[in-house]
């Protein structure tokens, strides 16, 4: 656990970064720090590791003020991750992982040991080991910060916009690594992003700050996209948050319809006009394609995955998933599959809607 | 080897030893000096430009006043090691408190929040990644050292200098040319060496464009 109380920063030259912030980040948990530039998100973070001591006010880790801790061991049991992955040049990724073992006292080929047990934990191929870092892509190097963050085993992680500097696919995708990883390792997380779409998919919890450290609201993502607590937050969690919100919603009771189906390499499959909008499904009873009255293949849209079995998949399992398949769909209505991408059944977007109707008619009511 | 009534070996490991010692010894001294400047702001305002000055006084000059300054005898080998010292020293402050600038401050601050204490940080992330920018002063140092070390000759001490000075009394063309040929190979060689000391200590600043 990791608790602001009344922190307050104020620089040699008098900028006053943090007036007064508290909140607290659960065990186990992601806490997302979000707000715009120069807010104070970073100095919050380097609070928690004694890179910056507050001028008022504590933060206390485990319920130890970390004002009476050695700031170097500190630091050794805590993860951090900066942008741009701050990897050493001059040390083949191997050894940038291993570092922390190193300075806990570790031998060298135990460290090393370690380190590639952790390459492998996030995604990493073990042939880049012994590369250096400037032989890795930027989402490589990511990785490899991520991976030098967790050696040393710390309960702790501080993560300061660890993915900005990645495009938006690696990021998405370091996202899901760092969910996945989440899954697996419960770690209590400090997280900073100025990107309120990062802070909503990975946040366990949110606290939306504006400049000078003010906390506008400390909420779990779902709550802050249904009830924004004032205009700041609405507009900092941006315009289509309704739609974004049925991310967060179940769609269990959705019902799936029934579509018209035919089998690759079966007559109608090779051009023959079925009449109708047809799924098209591979020998694995797969959906690959959509068949136009017409007969011409077009591409399927978003699938949505009915649930992913525990992975981390975007949309998957909820309203938004669903909703996006049947508006995606050329065929009006969108093709679902279950975790191993085999057809299930159709969503219809009405469907989605009467669903939507319904759970707002019982909040009213 | 004796050449022009000269032990040409002697003279070839006088001047080695009156250009390598001090070009080190400078080196080590530079060290906390340009550290002191990368570090305070305040103290990089008066060292740099003293610094510069410093190497601005004309080496006769300074072999010739160091026998009162230290006391030594007027041909004794020391004077010119400090004056080569202190020029090293001059020209390498600047390139220490440069070379620790230029280590990216990503870098430096994922050291410090790994746990690194100062002294770890500065020997296993900053020095290392200042190679590259040390070499390259520590070189310009080393062919300074190498052609300022037959100045000593004027005044007795003994390098591939005399060569040059004895030629030149004796009216001997061939003698200076030995003298200055010598001295450039040596000053050759161990630029080359540096160089190689400089790419056995970085293999990874050659990694950049590899795969
Ligand atoms: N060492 C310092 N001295 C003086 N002011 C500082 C110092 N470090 C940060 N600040 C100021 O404190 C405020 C908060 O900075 P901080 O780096 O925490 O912002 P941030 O929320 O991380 O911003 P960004 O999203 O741009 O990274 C800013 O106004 C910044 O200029
Ligand atoms: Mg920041």
């Amino acid at each position: 656990m990791i608790e602001f109380r009344d922190v307050g920063k104020r620089f040699a030259d008098g900028t006053v970064a943090l007036e007064s912030l508290s909140f607290t980040a659960r065990d186990g948990e992601i806490t997302v720090l979000v707000g715009p530039s120069g807010c104070g998100k970073t100095t919050s973070l380097r609070m928690v590791n004694r890179m910056i001591d507050p001028t008022s006010g504590s933060v206390l880790l485990q319920g130890a003020d970390v004002a009476d801790a050695d700031p170097a061991l500190l630091r050794r049991g805590i993860g951090y991750v900066i942008q741009q992955a701050g990897l050493f040049p001059h040390r083949r990724v191997l050894d940038n992982v291993a570092t922390v073992p190193v300075l806990q006292g570790l031998s060298r080929r135990d460290a090393r040991a370690r380190a590639a047990e952790l390459l492998e934990r996030v995604g990493l191929d073990s042939a880049l080991a012994q590369r250096y870092p400037a032989q890795l892509s930027g989402g490589q190097q990511q990785r490899v910060g991520v991976a030098r963050a967790l050696a040393g085993d710390a309960p702790v992680l501080l993560m300061d916009e660890p993915f900005s500097a990645v495009d938006p696919v690696v990021r998405v995708e370091l996202q899901d690594e760092l969910l996945r990883l989440q899954a697996d390792l419960g770690k209590t997380i400090l997280f900073v992003t100025h990107d309120i779409d990062e802070a909503i998919r990975l946040g366990d919890r949110v606290a939306v700050l504006r400049v000078g450290g003010r906390l506008a609201q400390f909420a779990p993502p779902d709550e802050l996209l249904a009830h924004p607590a004032d205009e700041f937050v609405t507009g900092f969690v941006g315009r289509d948050r309704g739609y974004r919100r049925l991310g967060f919603v179940p769609a269990a009771s959705l019902a799936l319809v029934d579509l018209p189906t035919v089998r690759d390499g079966a007559d109608s499959g090779n051009g023959a006009a079925p009449g109708e909008w047809t799924v098209l499904l591979d020998g694995a009873d797969r959906p690959a394609a959509w068949l136009a009255p017409d007969g011409g293949r077009h591409d399927l849209g978003s699938v949505y995955v009915t649930d992913a079995g525990g992975a981390v998949q975007d949309g998957a399992g909820t309203l938004r998933g669903a909703l996006d398949a049947a508006l995606s769909s050329p065929a009006r209505c969108g093709v679902a599959v279950d975790a191993d991408g085999r057809y299930r059944g159709g969503v219809a977007a009405d469907d989605v809607l009467a669903l939507l109707e319904r759970d707002a008619g019982r909040a009213v009511r | 080897m004796r050449a022009f009534g000269y032990d040409i070996g002697q003279l070839v490991v006088a001047h080695v030893a009156l250009a390598v010692v001090p070009v080190l010894a400078g080196l080590l001294l530079a060290l906390p000096v340009g550290f002191w400047a990368h570090r305070s702001p305040a103290a990089r305002r008066v060292i740099v430009p003293l610094s510069g000055a410093l190497y601005t006084i004309p080496s006769l000059a300074l072999i010739v006043v160091m026998p009162i300054i230290l006391g030594t005898g007027i041909l004794s080998p020391v004077n010119v090691g400090v004056t080569l010292t202190i020029y090293t020293l001059a020209l390498l402050v600047r390139s220490v408190a440069e070379a620790l600038d230029a280590v990216p401050g990503t870098v430096t601050t994922a050291a410090v929040a790994m746990g690194y204490r100062s002294a770890g940080l500065l020997f296993a992330v900053q020095l290392p990644l200042a190679v590259p920018v040390l070499i390259a002063g520590l070189r310009v140092a080393s062919v300074s050292a190498f052609s300022l070390v037959t100045v000593g000759a004027l005044v007795g001490i003994d390098s591939l200098g005399t060569l040059m000075t004895s030629g030149f009394e004796q009216d001997y063309p061939q003698m200076v040319a030995a003298g200055i040929v010598g001295s450039l190979v040596l000053a050759f060689v161990f630029d080359a060496l540096w160089l190689g000391l400089g790419r056995v200590l970085t293999p990874w600043s050659r990694a950049r464009t590899g795969v």
